[in-house]
């Protein structure tokens, strides 16, 4: 308590600090002021056709620009910032097409004015009203690309922890090669998985392993902006299903009600499979077998939105097996963030499936360990996982003053994508 | 090089692998004909396809970013998989506002052609921003970074840049002076027909930043409940931990702060029912602070104690105890074009027996030092001599198992490691969400 005290002392005694100034005067908002020089361009001219800046004497203004013929070739245009922008300073040479005319060469300096003040535009609160785009639509494989758009990786990752009593080893490998076009999307990959814990209790030490590796192919051919057709075939072996191999190839077709073209925005996927699951497993499973194959169908519908209000992410999916229709499971996922209003925001996050077709489970039980470490898929009817969080936030909430001091403020994060 | 012939061959190399795949993988392929041409110009108004071509080479290192997005919105680039392909490599980074948004720094570092030419551009989010505000901020600030880049191109004849007039001015007036208060709360449950868990928690925050002080304040709490069957039997568990926290720093120049933190804190799993801790401490930092996005390299010195009141009475027959006790440590944070290295290290004894002490590191290095390869090393140990609050009596099986309370131990340490290598096409431009986007078979890391 006396240190609450203490602490307390401390906070009054350094206030003063606290109301030294910390409000930074905000950079004016007119439009750029910028000082060009060139016997190219008549300063009546440019300034109309560039309406974010205005001209300017040299001393007021922010940016100077300079445009110059090298000898007989292209034009050099070179930037000067000034003021704020002291040291900011770009060159390049304009890429006009040779043997145009003059008209066009103006034409082509303006543009590379417009594009080279860009870097000035992109700090000052111009900023959110200058948008760049690109007049025309192109192909993304508008690229000379000798590997042809196929891309092969290979990986492998491992996790190791432990203590006194505890170990826990897990190794994972990957190899794959994909090639996306617009109008092809195929994927091939193979893929292994071995998990390794070991417990004390006392004299006792329980081990325990677990493994995993498959195989998996798809192929999906673009048939308009909204059906595809696709086939996959998948090999699978897991320790955790019982299952030593299975076989499932599957053939499939997709509708998305909206075009894929707004898929960055809006996504509603229909998708219907029909296959086949040849399997063996490891141990004789419930029904008295070790070994069967199955026809199976599934459909799947899956919602993605992102709006300026939040983000909406569904998936409704239901499959049975075809020799006995009671074999089936209904699963649906979900995922929603939205604001309801500036400072307080929901996210939403569930998902639960009704399982009648565990055909898999061993008859052997499991062991306690088996139980508390989920070592083994236990028999089940249902399954459900759902998170709910909001945070609702008031006071300065749109400071955006950044003190990375002691740390807590500014976490460096990394990222690692492979 | 025509791919149709490449394609069909490499298909029908692959006989009898099964009864029932490849036939049918066969039949798909072979229905729907060969895969697409690779990108043949078309002769178009401005052949704009030609003009790709030559556009700048992007390599975007950014994880977190919405990159099928970017690539649909700003199509006057070529984006590339491997930094050293790269004309422009963006790294992008950031920090943690005052108002719980983040401050995200873009730095365009041109390299081959473009060596020597770079730019830095920021922007801001706030707390409860949406991803679609987020991602569409980031697309501005992205083009206004490579509007200079693709202005050396021939793509730039085609590209337009259009204004729209200023809004009526805001007031800029704070009436809040810099507090931001923010109370959240989540729950998570789960389960199936032998198990169900659930935990939930909540949090009061109120903080105040500015560049000469920094205060924050909180409150949080954190409930867990666990149910297993086993046979006839049931097996529960709950644990429960509060804690109340606060910390202010002032800053004393571009490397030097002080600042002092207060801890109160009730936790089952640490056999702790009420424990105090007030410390000072200071801290410098070899880089000045503005840098922070960058590089880092703080040394903090931590000094302070407090009173402690057990569950149970500790392994060393104490019930409670007052401790007081020092702490030093040095964290390194690079993010460059090579990669990213956040490197700390700490230690801490207590005064009323220096055995009592506690040696910990943690390390991450992600690495791209050559082209399509990339590794990476996350690790972290600790030798811990300083468990006073682990309660007598031993632990239950399920205990163990479940990880269910702190156990006596000399150790622990935990690594994670990988590598990969990416070969083939260097392009990245395509979108194609048909049949769902998610990757086969990657692995994807976040350290907050």
């Amino acid at each position: 308590m006396t240190l609450k005290r203490l602490a307390l002392a401390a906070a009054v005694l350094w206030s003063p600090l606290v109301l030294a100034g910390q409000e930074s005067p905000a950079p004016p908002a007119g439009p750029l002021r910028v000082h060009l020089e060139s016997s190219v361009l008549k300063l009546g001219d440019w300034a109309k056709m560039i309406a974010f800046a205005v001209p300017s004497d040299p001393v007021a203004s922010q940016v100077a620009v300079a445009v110059e013929r090298k000898e007989g070739a292209a034009w050099v245009v070179r930037f000067t910032g000034r003021g704020e922008f002291e040291g900011q300073n770009d060159v390049f040479s304009c890429p006009a097409a040779a043997g145009g005319s003059e008209a066009e060469a103006q034409a082509a300096v303006l543009q590379a004015v417009k594009l080279g003040l860009m870097r000035y535009v992109s700090k000052s609160p111009l900023s959110g009203r200058v948008s760049i785009s690109l007049l025309d639509q192109v192909k993304p494989t508008a690229v000379a690309d000798p590997w042809n758009f196929w891309v092969f990786s290979l990986g492998v990752n491992s996790f190791l922890n432990g203590d006194k009593t505890y170990k826990r080893q897990s190794w994972m490998g990957n190899f794959s090669a994909g090639r996306v076009t617009p109008d092809w999307k195929v994927r091939l990959s193979l893929n292994g998985h071995s998990n390794r814990d070991e417990f004390s209790f006392g004299d006792y030490v329980y081990k325990s392993t677990a493994h995993s590796a498959g195989f998996s192919g798809m192929a999906v051919k673009s048939l308009t902006d909204h059906w595809s057709v696709g086939g996959s075939v998948t090999v699978n072996s897991t320790t955790r299903q019982n299952v030593r191999l299975s076989l499932n190839p599957s053939a499939a077709v997709e509708y998305d009600i909206f075009p894929y073209s707004e898929s960055t925005k809006r996504q509603l996927r229909i998708l219907y499979r029909v296959g086949l699951t040849n399997v063996r497993y490891r141990e004789e499973t419930i029904f008295d077998k070790t070994r069967e194959t199955l026809w199976s169908e599934s459909l799947s519908a899956t919602l993605e939105l992102k709006k300026p209000w939040g983000t909406i992410s569904a998936t409704l999916r239901g499959q049975h097996y075809f020799h006995d229709l009671s074999k089936n499971q209904l699963e649906v996922n979900g995922e929603i963030s939205f604001r309801v209003f500036r400072g307080l925001n929901f996210n939403i996050d569930g998902g639960g499936s009704r399982v009648h077709d565990q055909l898999y489970l061993a008859k052997r039980g499991a062991t306690l360990e088996e139980v508390l470490l989920q070592r083994r898929q236990l028999a089940t009817t249902y399954e459900y996982f759902f998170s709910v969080g909001f945070s609702f936030s008031f006071g300065s909430i749109s400071s955006n003053i950044v003190n990375p001091r002691f740390g807590t403020g500014g976490p460096t994060s990394i990222s690692i994508r492979m | 090089m025509t791919e149709a012939a490449g394609q069909g061959r490499r298909v029908e190399k692959e006989p009898g692998m099964s009864r029932f795949a490849v036939p049918l993988a066969l039949a798909f392929v072979l229905a729907f004909g060969p895969p697409a041409q690779a990108g043949q110009a078309q002769p178009g108004p401005a052949d704009i396809n030609g003009l790709k071509k030559s556009a700048p080479k992007v390599y975007l290192d950014c994880s977190s970013c919405d990159l099928e997005y970017i690539k649909t919105e700003i199509t006057f680039v070529n984006y590339v998989r491997d930094r050293k392909e790269a004309q422009v490599h963006i790294l992008v980074t950031t920090q943690a506002t005052a108002s719980g948004g983040r401050e995200y720094t873009l730095t365009f570092l041109g390299q081959n052609e473009f060596a020597g030419v770079d730019d830095v551009v920021k922007f801001f989010s706030n707390k409860t921003d949406t991803e679609d505000e987020i991602r569409k901020s980031l697309v501005k600030s992205l083009k206004l970074g490579l509007a200079a880049y693709a202005a050396r191109t021939p793509i730039a004849s085609r590209m337009t840049v259009s204004y729209a007039a200023p809004p009526p001015a805001k007031t800029g007036k704070d009436k809040w002076n810099g507090w931001v208060f923010s109370l959240s709360g989540e729950g998570f449950f789960s389960g199936e027909s032998s198990m169900s868990r659930s935990s939930w928690g909540t949090n009061f925050s109120a903080n105040r930043t500015t560049e000469s002080l920094k205060i924050r304040l909180g409150l949080s709490g954190q409930f867990n409940r666990e149910r297993y069957e086993y046979g006839d039997e049931t097996i529960r568990n709950r644990r429960e931990a509060y804690s109340a926290s606060g910390l202010a720093v002032f800053s004393l120049g571009a490397h030097w702060s002080a600042g002092v933190s207060f801890e109160a804190k009730s936790s089952e799993y640490e056999n702790i029912e009420l424990g105090f801790r007030a410390a000072p401490a200071v801290e410098f930092n070899v880089f000045p602070y503005a840098q922070a996005t960058r590089r880092q390299l703080r040394v903090l010195y931590r000094l302070g104690g407090g009173p402690v009141r057990y569950r149970q009475e500790t392994v060393y027959d104490k019930t409670r105890e007052t401790l007081w006790g020092q702490s030093l440590s040095v964290t390194l944070d690079v993010k460059e074009k090579w990669g990213a290295v956040s490197v700390s290290g700490s230690g801490s004894h207590y005064f009323h027996d220096f055995g009592k002490n506690r040696l910990d590191v943690f390390g991450s290095i992600q690495l791209n030092l050559i082209k399509g390869l990339n590794a990476y090393l996350i690790g972290g140990g600790s030798r811990i001599r300083d468990q006073l609050s682990i309660a007598k009596g031993t632990a239950s099986l399920e205990e163990v198992l479940l990880r269910r309370r702190q156990l006596e131990t000399g150790y622990n340490y935990f690594a994670i490691f990988g590598l990969s290598y990416t070969f083939g096409s260097i392009f990245t431009n395509v979108v194609n969400p048909r049949f769902g986007s998610a990757g086969g078979g990657g692995i994807q890391i976040h350290i907050d």
